[in-house]
């Protein structure tokens, strides 16, 4: 059985089984690296990507449920070799450690900006409870983040 | 063992194929809606060789209709839609809470109501006791008809409700309450909660509870409602100490669950604290 989808704009077809979680597909098969496994249990959000323009953890999403549906991942934030204004002001900030959660932080931030672009620091950091950083202690990451919507 | 035309995955394209497709696959299938539960089998060492059914894609189980006396909620409204739907009705807040409080933004996006009520083995469902303190009924739908029943009842029965049958659809009635959920992670967010309390209640107008639903979630395998609490709230104005009283009193009523996460008697020791911030959140809403 193959299964068409469509990956950072591009029509893909994946002949994995159906129940197979698609960060798997997308790291083994599509070898799109950017989203990466942690715990595998949807409480780290290290694997966030979107489809159809939502947030999801990619983790838990069978691959038979993206049939047909528009995948995002992290790899498509700086698709034309040029950084999003939230990849540039984390980099301007520093805010980097192991980087493990930073694809999910991204992807979950991106999709939030794009509805709240002027957003208080409390609101981020209730947008950010489903990502688990263990290096940085957030608060940096949140200065960033604020600094952003403080701009727009 | 799979469908007769041999899948383990078939994304059902509407209510009735999904039920011929159940039907067809007998205790070997099952529905799949959101998915975030049946990933997780093998974490909980539980099988995952059934063959799926999936609903979410049907239209029918996607639909959230707020009617004049009632709110009907399709099967696969996922939580963030909930909470989005629900946010500015004053009478579901107890269920919009529930929705936007659950688990994480990327979970309650695919997360659904039907797969929080079917989700037997999960004690922490935060909807459960939610809808069971808005006096919420369902809808089974199966090859041989459909039937109505309330949340109490669907807890009852839902592991021998067959493998064929599916719930269709939650209806809230709409009546001028007020309610309030309240519950408690050991972090401020993420986690499962430790012990939920759910409750609604109407007031006459001088402010004396003329009825009222507490449902308690989390402390015991399954939700119920904590029916002597409820006697003592009626007659009395909102007061939230001596609510926490009562709570104390009737606490014996339970018997709290070992986990991980809490010892059981924590789960109870909590109660009246959330009792009493329960009844100021409905204090706090005019
Ligand atoms: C990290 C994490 C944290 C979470 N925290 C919370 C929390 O704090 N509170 C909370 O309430 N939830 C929480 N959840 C969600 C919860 O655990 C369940 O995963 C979710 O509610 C199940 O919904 P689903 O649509 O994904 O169900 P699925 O996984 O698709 O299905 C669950 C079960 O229900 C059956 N089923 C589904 N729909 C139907 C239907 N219409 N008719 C008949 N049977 C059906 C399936 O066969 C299966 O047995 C969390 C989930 C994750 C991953
Ligand atoms: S790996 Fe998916 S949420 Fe942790
Ligand atoms: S930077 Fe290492 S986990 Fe976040």
């Amino acid at each position: 059985m193959s299964l068409r989808l469509v990956v950072n704009g591009e029509d893909r077809v994946s002949r994995a089984e159906p129940l197979t979680p698609l960060v798997d597909v997308l790291r083994d098969e599509f070898h799109l690296t950017g989203a990466k496994v942690a715990c595998r249990e949807g409480f780290c959000g290290a694997c966030t990507v979107h489809i159809d323009g939502q947030p999801v953890v990619s983790c838990l999403v069978p691959l038979g449920m993206v049939e047909g549906r528009e995948v995002r991942t992290v790899e498509s934030l700086a698709a034309a070799g040029e950084l999003s204004p939230l990849q540039r002001i984390m980099e301007e900030h520093d805010v980097v450690q192991c980087g493990m959660c930073f694809p999910g932080i991204l992807m979950v931030l991106t999709s939030f900006f794009r509805e709240h672009p002027r957003a208080e620091r409390g609101e981020i950091k209730v947008a950010l409870v489903g990502n688990i950083c263990r290096c940085t202690g957030y608060e940096r990451l949140v200065d960033a983040a604020v600094a952003l919507a403080k701009r727009s | 063992m799979p469908g007769q035309n041999g899948e383990r995955f078939h994304a059902a394209t509407s209510l009735t194929d999904a039920i011929a497709a159940l039907a067809d696959r007998g205790s070997a299938g099952a529905a799949l809606a959101g998915a975030t539960w049946i990933m997780r089998a093998p974490l909980r060492h539980e099988r995952r060789d059934l063959s799926y059914v999936a609903i979410s894609k049907i239209d029918e189980l996607r639909r959230l209709d707020i009617l004049d006396r009632e709110i009907s909620i399709g099967a696969c409204v996922t939580h963030a839609e909930l909470a989005s739907s629900l946010g500015s009705l004053p009478e579901c807040r107890a269920l919009a809470q529930a929705a936007v409080n659950s688990a994480n933004p990327a979970v309650r996006n695919v997360a659904t109501i039907g797969g929080n009520l079917c989700a037997s083995a999960f004690a922490a469902a935060d909807l459960v006791p939610a809808l069971i303190c808005l006096d919420a009924e369902l809808e089974i739908e199966g090859a041989k008809g459909s039937e109505r029943m309330t949340v109490k009842r669907f807890l009852e029965v839902r592991t021998g409700i067959g493998p064929d049958r599916l719930v269709r659809r939650v209806i809230v009635p709409r009546t001028a309450r007020r309610s309030a959920h309240i519950r408690l992670p050991l972090r401020k967010a993420g986690d499962y909660p430790v012990a939920i309390v759910s409750l609604a209640a109407t007031l006459n107008p001088t402010g004396v509870v003329e009825s009222a639903r507490v449902a308690v979630g989390s402390v015991e395998p399954v939700a119920r409602r904590w029916e002597q609490l409820e006697t003592s709230l009626v007659g009395h104005s909102l007061d939230p100490r001596r609510a926490a009283e009562q709570a104390e009193r009737f606490c014996g009523d339970f018997l709290g669950r070992e986990g991980v996460e809490a010892p059981g008697w924590y789960r109870v020791k909590v109660l009246p604290s959330l009792v009493r911030r329960a009844v100021l959140a409905l204090q706090e809403q005019s």
